[in-house]
């Protein structure tokens, strides 16, 4: 297998409507009013709006704004009403900053120069909104995590990660941003660079130390049980670099599962009590 | 045996672990297919039951003969019609060992069944997990005709089929739970069967998503060519009424002679190669 960026094409099209019959048959079979999901401004969200409103109607496509004071950017909220008009979504703007202060000043042990854990707090309000929303006006959370930042466990963990589906998380981020544009979402937005907004001037490719380019096509080389020396001598890189991706995507899979429990008895919840999912 | 016959494909997606919505919907569509002349009504892989069950399948398999197919029976002795459709049979000798099952059934009751030789678990799949694999080939006599059954993921393995049309299947039937990231592969593969075994292959699939998994749906009837005679819907329910002309056989076996051709001394082969490979 040759590792060249055509491994990452897709058919859009095909991928727009698989992803769209998805989310309408969950909605409906949910018996939910409609979808609600956090748009930043980023691609991510931006491309889950935009499938969401190619499913259910823009109408039915709650999109919250979640702005905080220590990393608001006014081309971020500027982005996402671009997005909400494009696609005809609903939106509600609410501002996180009071909330966050809330949290900063009752937790007893909150340090400020501990700027992970305050971003995760940060992730982990977004998430209470938004199933605020969908708890009071039985919508759906639509998670926007693509799968490049699954696999290397760039999420917090019951943060952005905690969504009722995760509609675009079997699409690494350069194909997210190529879907985007194919969607209609304006060519600016969909490369503009990524970052979770967990503190100011966060940027994902220089946290991850590559190019999201490379670290797709090594992901992609992963997936498929490429050895690691392969994709290095195929991409031109230092096997470090491979070897690097891999013990990330191992390192982190406690994220992308259900919580470890020790096996007593006949049948155990989220291990081998295996049910199709009756509701939703 | 009749030369010309008329299939109804009944791409359905199951409501799933409700047999009595489901049965309800064959009779309605064996009662559609009766209307359009048709002889023989196909559904897909666990029509029955739906696909995605996990552990619940063991309180839905029924045994073959059972309580449904009792009534699926009914119902092909009411419309006159041949009923193909795919269940979870419980093995009659024990409790709770489950065949992934195709059931033929005709106006004068059950004709026969296929349980499935090749379980797939891998990626999506997890059939191993909970099915028994079959053992014996099921090309069935009737009165339309030899009629072989096989399911899914069978299609990947020729000698599932080069089994049947021995066996005198001119008419190969395959029923499917096939999502839609290999839809290319089903494509492919139910037309390289047909005209490598110069018969006619009947494919019908599930639509719907189960569990997230989505059933691309796609059913045809193939010629013994391999030409795709006829096609239902991508995606959605259908009902697909096409016609088989087994005289159509004899010209094609001339032009293609597969079975003229065979080498049996090479299976001997071929199995000793599967043992040590």
């Amino acid at each position: 297998m040759k590792l060249t960026p055509s491994v990452l094409t897709i058919d859009f099209s095909e991928t727009q409507t698989r992803i769209c019959r998805f989310i309408k048959e969950y909605v409906k079979n949910a018996g939910a009013k409609g979808i609600v999901l956090g748009l930043s401004g980023g691609v991510d969200s931006t491309a889950v709006a935009a499938l969401s409103s190619l499913a259910i109607g823009g109408e039915n496509v709650l999109a919250l704004l979640l702005p905080e004071q220590e990393t608001f950017k006014q081309k971020d909220i500027d982005d996402a009403k671009t997005v909400v008009e494009i696609f005809h979504l609903q939106t509600v703007t609410a501002d996180m900053t009071e909330v966050l202060d809330g949290f900063y000043r009752s937790i007893p042990a909150y340090k400020e120069t501990d700027r992970l854990c305050k971003g995760n707090i940060k992730a982990r309000t977004r998430m209470v909104f938004l199933y605020y929303y969908a708890n009071s006006q039985a919508r759906i959370v639509a998670g926007t995590s693509d799968k490049s930042e699954s696999y290397m466990g760039y999420f917090t963990k019951w943060g952005d990660a905690a969504s009722d589906i995760t509609p675009i998380i079997d699409l690494y981020k350069t194909q997210v941003r190529r879907l985007a544009v194919h969607l209609g979402v304006p060519e600016e937005l969909a490369m503009k660079p990524a970052t979770p907004s967990l503190w100011p001037n966060q940027l994902a490719e220089s946290e991850l130390e590559i190019k999201y380019e490379t670290l797709d096509l090594i992901l992609y080389g992963l997936e498929r049980f490429m050895k690691p020396q392969e994709i290095t001598e195929q991409l031109g890189i230092e096997e470090a670099i491979v070897n690097r991706v891999q013990n990330r995507i191992l390192a982190t899979e406690h994220k992308r599962r259900m919580p470890l429990s020790p096996k007593l008895g006949f049948r155990t919840p989220g291990n081998d009590f295996r049910v199709p999912r009756h509701s939703y | 045996m009749k030369s010309k016959l008329k299939l109804a494909l009944c791409q359905i997606a199951p409501k799933r672990e409700d047999k009595t919505a489901n049965i309800a919907k064959i009779e309605e569509l064996a009662i559609k297919a009766k209307a359009a002349g048709t002889d023989l009504a196909v559904f897909p892989e666990m029509t029955l039951t739906g696909y995605v069950l996990n552990d619940q399948v063991y309180g839905l398999a029924e045994p073959i003969p059972g309580p449904s197919v009792s009534k699926i029976e009914e119902v092909a002795k009411q419309t006159g019609l041949h009923i193909i459709f795919g269940m979870p049979e419980l093995s009659d000798k024990a409790q709770a060992t489950v065949y992934n099952t195709a059931v033929l059934v005709g106006p004068s009751g059950l004709i026969g069944k296929y349980r499935k030789m090749y379980l797939p678990t891998h990626s999506v799949f997890e059939e191993k997990r909970y099915f028994r694999a079959g053992y014996e080939p099921a090309a069935l006599q009737t009165s339309l005709g030899t009629i072989g059954l096989t399911i899914c993921y069978d299609v990947f393995f020729p000698e599932v089929f080069r089994m049947h049309r021995l066996q005198g299947a001119q008419l190969i039937v395959c029923i499917s739970a096939s999502p839609a990231v290999r839809k290319s592969y089903f494509e492919i593969l139910t037309a390289a069967r047909a005209l490598e075994n110069t018969c006619y292959l009947a494919y019908v699939n599930l639509v719907g998503i189960e569990d997230g998994l989505q059933f691309w749906g796609g059913s045809r009837l193939i010629g013994p060519m391999g030409d795709v005679l006829a096609k239902a819907a991508y995606d959605q329910e259908d009902f697909l009424v096409c016609e088989v002309d087994l005289a159509d056989i004899r010209t094609v076996e001339t032009f293609v002679p597969t079975l003229r051709d065979l080498r049996p001394e090479f299976y001997d082969k071929l199995r000793v190669l599967s043992e040590q490979f």
